[in-house]
């Protein structure tokens, strides 16, 4: 029974030669038909998947929206700033997150010399942000204007960035949101749709301010419309923002004129968040 | 040659264990098998309908159990790319009694690793945008491209076995064609295959080795430690499951030089990998004096059994004793050390893939300009449904592992292969010659 089975298939099959065992001429005609044949039904369908190529060459990593005329860089004041918690409040409220998943934290450090001292930490929208380079997706993109930012319609949560992050600056939304905003309305109201269950966010430079303010004729870290939350609610004005490609901007006139330190410089990610050092620490 | 034809008809012998001859004792591993199936589904259930909630996963600490299952999976998958390639590529055409085994388990250990990196992505609805949206920068794209593209690999090298096994399929003229095909093409689908493993399996180790803000994980050397570790685990597991699949069925699966063989090189493999370990530990531990690295140590040892395992589990009884077994002739010869040795790498490789993720997450990250110790130390424990999940992917392998082992041909060798083309009648089937003897090594 199983000999008549295979009688056919040998003969069907010429033996190759023993040198050339891997293919031989009709299997290679067969890969070159067949490879042929793929080349046209490439070329077919390349108007449709044309449409894909477009997409994904207009979300390169780099230069994917925001004004390249801008660059947005903030400066923290360490020495001014008293440790309220009014910014990371005003973040909660604007950008509708809850308190396990800030935007924007508080923590208290103190130099060598003993004297305590507040350093708060947005996203530093590094310009070379390790969480940019591991993202499998290119879910988090570098824009013209130096902000990293998140797609979140991209994420697919694997959590890379949250790992590769040295600023620990990146929330997932472990579970699905339903709770209440502990902040509203008492520090603001949300200006931005929470984020769906299952993809990472993070501090964005409040850019729907920054977008809306620019098209509306207001510059950011003047107009207070246009500037982060963080930046207009601070009580002792500790936090600058602004465009540094302007030297007549306040940031660019602190970064020149005073002693400024970056969270991690040894990393080379080349944050765009400034702190002025407090008392007692070098920058 | 005329050895393809003769493949098919010393097929023709290879015959099904269907459930019909099963034992109880296979009743019992299979159904004990079912129920940890059915754990495994409601905790999928739960994560898929919840969210990552159910998890004890945070953002200090966002991957644990799942990772270190698929780590361990896919490293312990990696007997497919060393064996074939030591089939087809380096010549060593006796190990094609093992290699077909290995490619069968390395199909598993793959798709395992991806039923758990389905779970564990927060968004299993977007699992194919990798392959939409390319970061070619990143290693994690890398990996995600090279572990689909070497999955393929491997069904295509699992897919002329699917069809000699089965007397249907074997009737189609044209699948008996394809199965011809793509044997001879073995050595070309052989190479793509080590040439993607070679990339994805050290890549893995590079996901934790280029982050520079982890000072444990950052090393050049962790790339090759997991690629030189799943050469080592890889065909310790397909020596393990063919020598007690060997003892169970009472046949001898692969002929005895062939398992000494593959011990051999297992045990060369450990050595391989332990002499980088050593210098790995101490370039970044012993004679290291970078202040962040010493923190992390002192960390580690001190609030997590990290020393102990590393030196135990990963160290000692992970790699150096297995390796004095297997290479040590009069202790190879003996099965039972085989299996306690490849028992023991395996355990040392879990045991290092779960070190490797949880050490980098443990050590806080500290950005923060002064000089207290601002952050707190991280800690994780897999929750239930964690737990369940993970059973029930690795039941998922068993149970396919067994299926496979009595419906697919997955050792050629294991009947009498010395028919001489010219014999009137074919000699005794290797099942009646085998039977009374004893196993060989007790």
């Amino acid at each position: 029974m199983s000999e008549q089975k295979q009688k056919p298939a040998e003969r069907t099959l010429p033996q190759p030669p023993p040198n050339m065992r891997l293919l031989s001429r009709k299997e290679f005609m067969t890969l070159l038909i067949g490879g042929g044949a793929t080349l046209v039904l490439a070329a077919t369908l390349a108007q449709p998947l044309d449409y894909f190529a477009r997409e994904i060459a207009q979300n390169r990593a780099d230069g994917h929206g925001g004004d390249p005329n801008f660059h947005w860089v903030m400066v923290i004041d360490l020495s001014r700033c008293i440790g309220c918690d009014y910014c990371v409040w005003a973040c909660q409220a604007t950008n509708d997150t809850r308190d396990d998943m800030r935007w924007n934290i508080r923590v208290d450090d103190e130099t060598p010399l003993g004297t305590t001292f507040h350093v708060t930490r947005p996203c530093l929208h590094c310009a070379h942000a390790p969480c940019v380079e591991v993202c499998p997706v290119q879910a988090t993109y570098h824009r013209a204007d130096g902000l990293v930012i998140m797609d979140y319609d991209k994420c697919i949560g694997c959590r890379y960035c949250q790992t590769a992050c040295p600023y620990g600056a990146r929330s997932f939304n472990w579970g699905e949101r339903n709770d209440e905003n502990p902040r509203v309305p008492e520090w603001g109201q949300p200006e931005v749709p929470r984020r769906p269950r299952g993809v990472v966010e993070k501090c964005t430079f409040c850019v729907h301010r920054i977008d809306r303010g620019l098209a509306n004729g207001l510059m950011p870290g003047v107009d207070e419309e246009a500037t982060p939350a963080c930046v207009t609610v601070c009580p002792v004005n500790a936090r600058f923002f602004g465009n540094i490609n302007d030297p007549n901007s306040e940031v660019a006139r602190i970064i020149a004129s005073r002693p400024t330190l970056r969270l991690r410089e040894d990393l080379g990610t080349e944050p765009n968040v400034y702190y002025i050092p407090p008392e007692g620490l070098e920058a | 040659m005329s050895a393809h034809t003769q493949d098919i008809r010393q097929t023709a012998q290879f015959k099904r264990l269907g459930l019909r001859h099963s034992s109880p004792l296979l009743r019992l591993w299979l159904g004990g098998l079912v129920i940890a199936l059915m754990i495994g589904m409601v905790a999928a259930a739960q994560v898929l309908i919840n969210g990552l909630v159910v998890t004890n996963l945070t953002n200090q600490l966002p991957w644990g159990l799942w990772i270190t299952l698929d780590l361990s999976s896919i490293a312990l998958g990696a007997g497919a790319f060393t064996l074939s390639a030591a089939v087809y590529l380096f010549g060593l055409k006796r190990y094609e009694a093992i290699a077909r085994v290995a490619v069968f388990i390395g199909l598993l250990g793959y798709s395992s690793a991806m039923l758990a990196l389905f779970l564990d992505i927060g968004r299993w609805d977007r699992f194919y945008h990798p392959i939409i949206y390319w970061n070619v920068h990143s290693v994690l794209w890398e990996i995600t491209l090279c572990v689909i593209l070497y999955t393929t690999v491997l069904f295509t090298e699992l897919l002329p076995v699917v069809i000699e096994s089965s007397r249907r399929l074997r009737s189609v003229k044209l699948l008996v064609r394809i199965a011809h095909f793509l044997h001879r093409l073995m050595p070309v689908v052989a190479t793509v295959g080590m040439g993607l493993s070679l990339l994805h399996q050290s890549s893995l180790g590079a996901t934790y080795g280029i982050l520079a803000a982890r000072p444990v994980w950052y090393s050049p050397a962790a790339p090759v430690l997991f690629i030189l570790s799943a050469v080592a685990a890889g065909p310790a597991l397909t020596l393990l499951v063919t020598i007690l699949s060997g003892k169970l069925l009472n046949r001898e699966l692969v002929p005895a030089d062939v398992l000494e063989g593959v011990a051999k090189f297992v045990g060369f493999a450990c050595l391989a990998y332990l002499y980088l370990k050593l210098w790995s530990w101490a370039s970044t531990n012993y004679y290291s004096q970078v202040p962040e690295q010493r923190f992390g140590v002192e960390i580690l040892s001190q609030y997590t059994p990290y020393n102990f395992t590393f030196w135990f589990g990963e160290v000692l009884f992970g790699a150096l004793v297995p390796a004095v077994f297997l290479l040590w002739e009069r202790l190879r010869r003996n099965r039972n050390v085989v299996i306690l040795a490849a028992l023991m790498i395996i355990a040392g490789i879990v045991i290092n893939r779960w070190n490797m993720t949880l050490s980098g997450f443990v050590i806080p990250l500290d950005w923060s300009p002064g000089v207290r110790d601002v952050f707190t130390i991280n800690s994780y424990e897999p929750s239930l449904i964690e737990w369940g999940a993970a059973i029930g992917i690795v039941a998922y392998s068993w149970f396919a592992f067994t299926l496979g082992i009595r419906y697919l041909n997955l050792y050629p060798e294991a009947r009498d292969l010395e028919v001489p083309p010219g014999a009137t009648t074919p000699a005794p089937a290797p099942e009646e010659s085998s039977a009374p003897q004893p196993s060989p090594s007790t």
